[in-house]
């Protein structure tokens, strides 16, 4: 292939984006159906780079070894793919979900310079172009937010400073990994990390998981869930941002850090990756609003995927990444789904939402296959992924992030059981009466995505085989290992497997308790979870945000600057306002004092001078 | 030969014609004055624009990596000596540039205010000894330019001539000047070491931590940095033109020339002060940074916000490598267009609605909804986002710091990095987001949205086409580096 031909992934997107910001506002029509013609020719592109030999393009660009360089190969064909995807889905949604927004102008052409700039990001061979390409998402998820109206600044300013302060932390890592091993690009870099190098694959780790959402770094999201567009959750935060962030965070665990199984950053990687399971499962289970449970499910979702990575283990690495393309579809048809409802029913607040599966049938159906997926039910495209995750998990020997693991799918599909119940089922609440299906363009990208999710699971040899093992033979990480993960992944006999199941049950269970104890009500199914003692005022805590550590962070911020305000700026101010003023008003006052006209004090002074004088040249003299 | 010779005195006519353009047409002005206002005005502006021209001919001869340096021996040991180099050019088109920006919005801002023709008469002269002290291999020459440019910038503070605001003026002036004589001490000690004020002459000398202290206090002073720094935030009573010139494209970058001119390209300075300016910039672009947290006026947090950024292009000579100088030397051009943006942005708010306190502000996009994208797009120039120019400029500092080593010192940048872009979006959210106070204001006369529109797509495309500076500025840190090697 001509090298020259990655740029149009890059271009096409961006060319669709300007064309949007230059069409005028009056045009509605043209415009949503050339950006729907637009991303399926950048799908075209993609689906023709798949498969391809290896494809390098440099460009030299600043100097000092800082190149334009792309690089297409198995790992990034398949990200492009998936980004490509997701992009036409979104905008053949927007086209119904967007329609008659004042800002569609904007929108569109944010969204495709999204997807130019993740294209950007996931082909970089070099580490100055993919920073550029990185962080320059930050414009566009910060300008998308705002799309969704005039409370959304705050938040658009949240998801900006959170991930500017990780981007920066990125920057630094490859700063120090280039420093020390001299060069910038990607392909050529692979390193033990010990010392400097392994601050720096701290630094980039904190790059690549803040972007895929990990908690602490997550605050924003929930937050996104109620400002932002639900065309903008479903794109972002719950596709391509996962995309991203977990394709980074394999680049940096599988070929720039040699990590061993066990070693200290795959302990830390395990450990965040099992808190930020379990932690954010807990708040998405007592969430009231369908939207914002499902944002808290995709910080929780991420946890999975860096366990999975973090285990070091190949069955472990191809879990995760499999997790993160099985989330990406069904996270994704989820909040279409949720979008959907709300666009039909006005509302996504479960306690004003019931029985809409009949009103609904076709939302239902993608909802609710995307619900069983993320909860891992057999056979689904979550249960393949997961088991790979369990599996490798287990199989370094720190059985608590199993655990952990376990501990999240029960509430995970506890939360789902209650999500789903509320909204679907169960009687049909008074504002809910003349509710009626969306438009096809709608129903068509959720139940693609759901049949992606069926699809994903059943033959699941076609993605294992075509997208993940590729991935993993082509990395030093995992050469010679045992690479086929497809015998057993729909296996139901094995110890794993059937302690899986039983937290399904045990999920149901709560749940079916719950919703008795709640007085029948769906929505209440989480109460009794959400009362029991320590956890409620944990809880508490957290809806005050006092867990934020975005806010607690701005405090600090703000504290700090004004202590260097007040004690070192204030202070040098007041030295040449006060002391030199004082200073020079004290001389000039005793000099003037001298001069009080008396003949006597002149000569006094005269004969003084003179007397200095002579003393000087005779001290000269001698 | 001959045509070797030929375009040598090209060369020396052009830098001539850069300098003394602006000089000795700053004299006319009040003259162009008399005839009538637009006369002046047009004159004005067709004297900027020609400096900018004039420099920007000598860009493919530095390019080429072209070095001329040439003198007129005028005695005493005291010649003129013009250097011209990438170092010179780079500066020279930057600051002229944005500097005729700057003139071309005058027209709409100062254009109801008395005292134009001493306006324009000082602007002018202001950038005509700014292209005087960049083109200076003399330090007597640059020591002279040095202080018109500080008499120019303390005549343009005080040009509203309310008692306060004269006072600031004053403050600004003696601040500055001390500084300018500590330095001129330095240059004392340097000469009673070399006998030369011959710059080129003394390339590699190694030179005495104490003059190199004075000589700092010299730079630090004018390029406000951290503890000279204060006079800067207040001179923010001066026209707002006034201080995007002076405070953010042009005066403040005089000390980090000098800097890049004397402690990089000619002087060789003790193994100790290499340690420690590094951190002195830092700690001055923290510091900075949190006042600008703190602060309320509008102007004043841009001010410090200047001497914070001012801090990285420090911190990217003082670490002494090719990626250093280079990107301090893109971050003078990028942070001259974005800064001098802002400023002007927050000129066209405080001239529409009168007021300067950002939590007495706010809903401003829906009347001016061209000045909040020029703003935000400059901050995120400053931030550092790409694909704007602040990106690379930042990136490479902060790389270069790391390179040399200090690792913290790159954190800390970092850090203050974080606090400004939290500062800028705190502006940008209290100045044009939330509840509108007060409603119907104006967003300002055309040439004044034109310039603004102007520095921000400038801002944007010096990142998309950062190869272009970026070649000149490497050019130019290979030649002011070499006595290193």
């Amino acid at each position: 292939m001509n090298p020259n031909n990655l740029l149009i992934p890059v271009l096409l997107p961006l060319l669709l984006a300007l064309f949007s910001f230059l069409l005028p506002g009056s045009v509605k029509r043209l415009r949503e159906a050339v950006s729907v013609l637009g991303a399926a020719l950048f799908v075209y592109v993609a689906v023709s780079f798949f498969g391809q030999k290896e494809t390098l393009l440099t460009v030299p660009w600043m100097g000092h070894g800082i190149d334009f360089e792309l690089r297409l190969y198995q790992f990034s064909q398949f990200i492009l793919l998936a980004v490509s995807g997701f992009t036409f889905l979104i905008a053949l949604y927007s086209t119904v979900r967007m329609a008659g927004h004042a800002r569609l102008r904007e929108y569109y052409g944010y969204l495709f310079l999204t997807a130019a700039m993740s294209a950007g990001a996931v082909l970089a061979n070099n580490f100055v172009p993919l920073v550029f390409f990185w962080e320059g998402l930050l414009i566009t998820l910060y300008a998308l937010i705002t799309v969704g109206g005039r409370g959304a600044h705050r938040t658009a300013v949240k998801a900006f400073l959170i991930g500017g302060f990780c981007d920066f932390c990125m920057i630094l890592g490859i700063a120090i990994l280039w420093s020390q091993t001299g060069t910038l690009r990607l392909s050529d870099i692979s390193v033990v990390p010990q010392g400097l190098t392994a601050v720096s694959f701290y630094l980039m780790m904190i790059g690549a998981v803040a972007k895929a959402g990990s908690m602490p770094f997550h605050t924003w999201i929930p937050d996104a869930a109620v400002d932002a567009p639900v065309t903008v959750m479903a794109f972002i935060p719950a596709a391509l941002e996962k995309l991203l962030g977990i394709y980074m965070l394999s680049r940096i665990c599988l070929d720039l850090f040699q990590i061993e199984v066990n070693s200290a950053p795959a302990l830390v990687l395990m450990t965040l990756g099992a808190l930020t399971i379990v932690l954010a499962v807990f708040m998405a289970l007592i969430q009231k609003d369908l939207k914002k449970l499902l944002s808290f499910h995709a910080v929780s979702q991420v946890g999975y995927m860096m366990l999975g990575v973090g285990t070091a283990v190949p069955i472990g690495i191809a879990g995760g990444i499999f997790h993160m393309i099985n989330h990406a579809m069904y996270k994704s048809g989820l909040f279409l789904a949720a979008g959907s409802v709300e666009q039909q029913a006005g509302t996504t607040e479960l306690k004003k939402l019931g029985g809409l599966a009949r009103s609904m049938p076709l939302t239902a159906l993608g909802f609710l296959v995307c619900a069983a997926a993320i909860s891992g039910i057999w056979p689904l495209n979550g249960f393949v992924s997961k088991e790979m995750v369990f599996h490798g998990s287990y199989e370094t020997g720190y059985t608590v992030f199993t655990v952990a693991a376990w501990l999240g799918a029960i509430l995970t599909f506890a939360s789902f059981l209650k999500a789903g119940h509320s909204v679907f089922f169960g009687p049909r609440a008074m504002e809910n009466a003349q509710v009626h299906e969306n438009k096809p363009p709608v129903t068509l990208a959720i139940l693609a995505l759901a049949a992606l999710c069926v699809l994903f699971g059943v033959w699941n040899a076609l993605p294992l085989k075509l997208f993940i093992q590729p991935i993993l033979a082509g990395h030093p990480g995992a050469a010679g290992e045992h690479l086929d993960f497809t015998a057993h992944a729909l296996a139901v006999f094995n110890p794993i497997a059937l302690i899986s199941m039983g937290c399904l049950l045990v999920a149901l269970g709560l749940h079916l308790f719950g919703f008795k104890r709640g007085g029948n009500k769906a929505y209440l199914a989480s109460e009794p979870i959400h009362r029991l003692p320590v956890l409620h005022t944990i809880y508490d805590l957290a809806e005050a945000r006092v867990f934020d550590l975005y806010e607690q962070g701005i405090k600090g911020l703000q504290a700090l600057s004004r202590f260097l305000f007040r004690f070192v700026d204030r202070p040098i101010d007041a030295f040449y306002e006060k002391v030199v003023v004082g200073v020079g008003r004290a001389a000039s006052g005793a000099i003037r004092a001298a001069h009080n006209g008396l003949y006597a004090n002149y000569l006094a002074w005269t004969i003084g001078g003179l007397a200095i004088i002579a003393w000087a040249i005779g001290a000269l003299l001698r | 030969m001959s045509l070797k010779k030929t375009m040598a005195q090209n060369i020396q006519t052009i830098i001539i014609l850069t300098i003394f353009v602006p000089i000795i047409g700053s004299f006319t002005i009040p003259l162009a004055g008399l005839i009538s206002k637009k006369a002046r005005s047009f004159w004005s502006v067709l004297l900027a624009l020609a400096t900018t021209a004039s420099s920007m001919l000598l860009i493919p001869f530095a390019l080429r990596g072209g070095e001329l340096a040439f003198r007129k021996v005028l005695g005493l040991g005291v010649d003129f000596i013009v250097v011209a180099d990438a170092l010179s050019v780079f500066m020279a088109v930057a600051s002229s540039f944005i500097g005729a920006l700057i003139v071309v919005y005058s027209l709409g801002y100062i254009g109801h205010e008395e005292n134009q023709s001493e306006y324009y008469f000082i602007v002018l002269l202001f950038i005509g000894s700014m292209m005087g002290l960049v083109f200076s291999a003399n330090l007597v020459f640059l020591y002279l330019f040095w202080e018109i440019a500080a008499l120019a910038c303390w005549r343009l503070i005080g040009f509203y001539r309310v008692r306060e605001y004269v006072l600031k003026a004053d403050k600004a002036f003696l601040v500055t000047f001390f500084g300018a004589v500590a330095m001129l001490l330095g240059f004392i000690l340097v000469y009673a070491q070399t006998g030369t004020f011959d710059l080129t002459a003394m390339r590699g000398t190694a030179i005495p931590g104490i003059a190199v202290l004075l000589i700092l206090m010299g730079m630090f002073s004018k390029s406000a940095t951290v503890p000279l720094h204060t006079w800067l935030p207040d001179a923010g009573v001066a026209p707002t033109t006034v201080t995007a010139l002076l405070h953010a494209a042009v005066l403040v970058k005089i000390g980090v020339y000098a800097f890049a001119r004397l402690f990089c390209w000619t002087f060789r300075i003790p193994e100790g002060w290499q340690e420690a300016i590094p951190v002195l910039a830092v700690v001055s672009s923290l510091v900075a940074a949190a006042a600008a947290v703190v602060e309320t006026d509008l102007k004043r947090i841009l001010a410090y916000s200047t001497v914070s950024q001012i801090g990285y292009i420090f911190l990217g000579f003082a670490v002494m490598n090719p990626m250093g100088v280079s990107g301090s030397l893109l971050f003078i051009l990028m942070h001259g267009l974005a800064k001098a943006g802002l400023f002007l942005c927050a000129g066209i708010v405080i001239h529409a609605t009168g007021e300067r306190d950002i939590r007495r502000l706010g809903g401003q996009i829906k009347n001016m909804p061209w000045t909040a994208a020029a703003f935000i797009f400059c901050a995120f120039s400053v931030i550092g986002i790409p694909p704007f120019g602040g990106f690379f400029s930042k990136f490479m500092v902060i790389v270069a710091t790391v390179q040399s080593g200090r690792v913290w010192v790159a954190a800390a940048a970092l850090f203050a990095a974080v606090l400004t872009m939290y500062y800028l979006f705190k502006v940008f959210s209290a100045v044009f987001m939330g509840e509108p106070a007060g409603h119907g204001h104006k967003e300002g006369t055309r040439s004044m949205v034109f310039v603004v529109v102007t520095l921000a797509v400038l801002s944007l495309l010096a990142g998309l086409l950062v190869a272009y500076p970026t070649k000149l500025a490497n050019v130019a840190a290979g030649e002011i580096l070499r006595w290193m090697k």
